[in-house]
């Protein structure tokens, strides 16, 4: 039932946010649907911890790791929903761009992203999957400039030919399966999968196969090297709050559907093939994003290298495996998201108060606008990994995992990467926040709305940098009992 | 009984015959409105297949994706590119960048590759060569047509010719995924494809054209 309710309250949300006109009560609306629908996501969550599993009909199902990327989508959208309330208030009444519109797409966006990671079957994974992109790509085109349309259309063509891939991918490891004496109606459920995997070794370049279209198809979705050509145009040009959400959850699912995959896969014919090339991927992405951060003159662009970057660390992390590598990559995709959420709400207020997002227009921000300039340099300490911030100790334990398995070149690309992005964020931000302030800004303080969010995404950083809160390793240890 | 038999076993055997015939033509289509019914030729001789399969293999539930291919590829999607092409009242020209002549090459080395391609699988899954060669080949030209042909329209049938090609494979090599994922699978496609006629539509408004090769101003 409360699997079906978590569902259902963002897709009743959808529609009714369309009956409301007024931006006003639309706002109001959308914080109180919001709020009902973490409710139920965390009551999710805590049934998941004492039953184990929650199982609705055949296709639904919530384990560990449901929970606790459950957990990290239920903050993010709370964190982008009261951001929200106070960045619409910019928004022009267009035929479409207006907040009854924006919200009952969020909402339809929350949904797809709820069903991916709620989905007990591999097909209705991937359906929801190319939902998300259905969903989001009117919202990464909601401004209707020239730049917000080209981003929306490359990033639909872009999203669903690369997901069309992992269709093919899913259909070869439904074939290995039922090859493999799995009855064709369990054969894309997960947990038959995982079971029946060890009888399906001998079709060790079936599975291959499936992998490698797999990998490429939601690595597309994640945005891994040759095919992240979406992820900067998509957000550079969405609303700020799409940002947030596209970069800090959607980025999360897919690498959540991966690691469905990358289990199964590995139960079957071990973990050297699929582990294997997550890290090609993985180190790929990261160098490729890292150097690429140097010479971005857009505030958003930059941030969007930098979640190519941290994808590619994640993947690294999913990669090296063992205990530590796995724990780092799962805390790290949470602490991506959040160090991430900040950043874009700080470059959303800078693109609101200066009007632009041209870092060579921007200078002396520290004067102007001291409170967003120190959201910003919070964002980038933590988000470049150094110690006092979450993602140090994320990423040090996938570091450590790999110094210990010897992975020499992984871990010297790794860290060349780490200090060539902390030098492009030092230059960035020197550039942005010291000299003479070219422009005025429109106010130069927070709104309530802001700061809270800032200061919620701030604290956590500083609090998973302290020391990880208990509710996070009991759930991290049960997300990767699952896997194993 | 007879006839039906008769039908489904020449259908089966030749099938991929028709599908490869029906990409050379859509490699040598300069008209918008020749592409889109090639599309639907190749749908309905797919629609044929499924059929054939159902029938073969005494499975009800194929019908109904049969029924369900028919409608949408063979139907409703054409109609859509039609009524889209006359409300966006674009040229007709399909903005090649290679010749029609190079472009048929390209397509016969994209099936020689196909053939190469399942060598390896097919004995292995025991579906026929062809069939299974067909599939990949229509994977393939749908990638080329969605990279060689610049109008927006061009993309979206690249697309669905892609998207011929991994049903066609699902269903050669397991007799179609279940049921509702298949339903799911359709849903997104028209969803998908609604949501590329707002943008066309939305391209056309800003950009005064639908030439995607001039989409070019988000770079590095």
């Amino acid at each position: 039932m409360i699997l079906l309710s978590s569902l259902a309250i963002p897709l009743l949300g959808a529609g009714l946010m369309l009956g409301f006109a007024n931006a006003k009560i639309a706002t109001r609306l959308a914080l109180l649907i919001g709020a009902a629908e973490i409710a139920s996501l965390g009551a999710i969550v805590w049934q998941v911890h004492i039953r184990g599993v929650l199982q609705e009909g055949r296709y639904l199902r919530a384990d560990g790791l449901s929970a606790f990327f459950l957990l990290s989508i239920a903050f993010v959208f709370g964190l982008v929903l009261v951001y929200s309330s106070g960045y619409l208030r910019h928004m022009g009444e267009g035929r479409f761009t207006s907040a009854r519109w924006f919200y009952s797409l969020v909402f339809l966006f929350l949904f797809t992203m709820i069903t991916v990671c709620l989905s007990a079957n591999l097909g209705l994974m991937w359906i929801m999957m190319e939902g998300t992109t259905l969903a989001s790509a009117l919202l990464v085109g909601f401004y209707n400039t020239e730049g917000a349309v080209e981003a929306g259309w490359k990033y639909l063509m872009v999203c669903t030919v690369g997901i069309a891939f992992a269709l093919f991918g899913t259909i070869v490891l439904y074939l290995a399966a039922v090859k493999d004496g799995v009855k064709s109606a369990d054969a894309l459920d997960w947990l038959s999968l995982m079971t029946a995997a060890p009888r399906m070794a001998g079709d060790g370049h079936l599975l291959k196969l499936a992998f490698v279209f797999v990998i490429v198809g939601y690595g597309t979705k994640i945005g891994f090297v040759p095919m992240h050509s979406w992820l900067p145009d998509a957000h550079t040009e969405a609303p700020t709050p799409i940002s947030a959400l596209l970069s800090g959850v959607l980025l999360n699912c897919a690498m959540y559907a991966l690691m469905r995959y990358d289990a199964i896969i590995s139960h079957a014919i071990g973990s050297g093939f699929p582990h294997a090339l997550l890290l090609i991927f993985g180190v790929m992405s990261m160098v490729v994003a890292g150097l690429l951060i140097l010479v971005q003159r857009n505030l958003k662009r930059l941030m969007a290298y930098s979640s190519v970057e941290h994808m590619g660390i994640i993947a690294i992390g999913l990669g090296v495996g063992g205990p530590l590598g796995l724990w780092g990559a799962l805390l790290h995709t949470f602490n991506h998201s959040v160090a991430k959420s900040l950043l874009f709400f700080s470059a959303g207020n800078v693109r609101h108060n200066l009007g632009t997002l041209r870092m060579d227009g921007i200078s002396g921000m520290s004067r102007t606008l001291p409170q967003t300039s120190a959201a910003l340099v919070v964002g980038s300490l933590a988000i470049v990994g150094l110690p006092p911030f979450g993602l140090f100790i994320s990423e040090f334990a996938i570091l450590s995992e790999a110094f210990t398995q010897a992975r020499y070149l992984v871990v010297t690309l790794f860290l060349i990467t780490l200090s060539v992005v902390f030098g492009g964020f030092a230059h960035h931000l020197f550039k942005l926040l010291c000299g003479q302030p070219v422009r005025q800004p429109e106010r130069s303080r927070l709104i309530p709305s802001e700061y809270t969010v800032m200061g919620i995404a701030a604290f956590c950083l500083l609090l998973f940098g302290a020391r990880v809160p208990y509710v996070f390793r009991v759930l991290l240890q049960d997300a990767m009992a699952v896997l194993r | 009984m007879g006839l039906v038999a008769i039908a489904t076993s020449k259908i089966l055997s030749s099938f991929s015959v028709f599908l490869f015939l029906s990409i050379l033509l859509l490699a040598v289509a300069r008209r918008i409105s020749t592409n889109v019914l090639l599309f639907g030729v190749q749908s309905a001789v797919i629609t044929a297949e499924v059929f054939a399969t159902g029938f073969q293999e005494k499975l009800a539930e194929i019908y109904v994706v049969a029924a369900m291919v028919f409608v949408i590829k063979v139907m409703l999607i054409p109609r859509a590119f039609f009524v889209l092409t006359k409300k966006l009242k674009t040229v007709h020209d399909v903005k090649a960048s290679t010749t029609p002549t190079q472009s048929v090459f390209i397509v016969a080395f994209l099936i020689y590759l196909s053939y190469a391609a399942v060598q390896s699988y097919g004995q292995e899954v025991r579906v026929p060569e062809d069939g299974l060669a067909a599939a990949v080949a229509l994977i393939l030209t749908g990638a080329f047509l969605m990279v060689s042909r610049r109008k927006a329209l061009m993309q979206m049938l690249g697309l669905l010719v892609m998207e011929n090609g991994i049903f066609l494979a699902a269903l050669l090599t397991t007799f179609g995924m279940p049921l509702v994922i298949e339903i799911g699978i359709f849903f997104d496609i028209l969803v998908g494809l609604l949501l590329m006629g707002i943008f066309t539509f939305r391209i056309r408004d800003t950009f005064d054209h639908l030439d995607v090769s001039k989409l070019r101003r988000l770079r590095g």
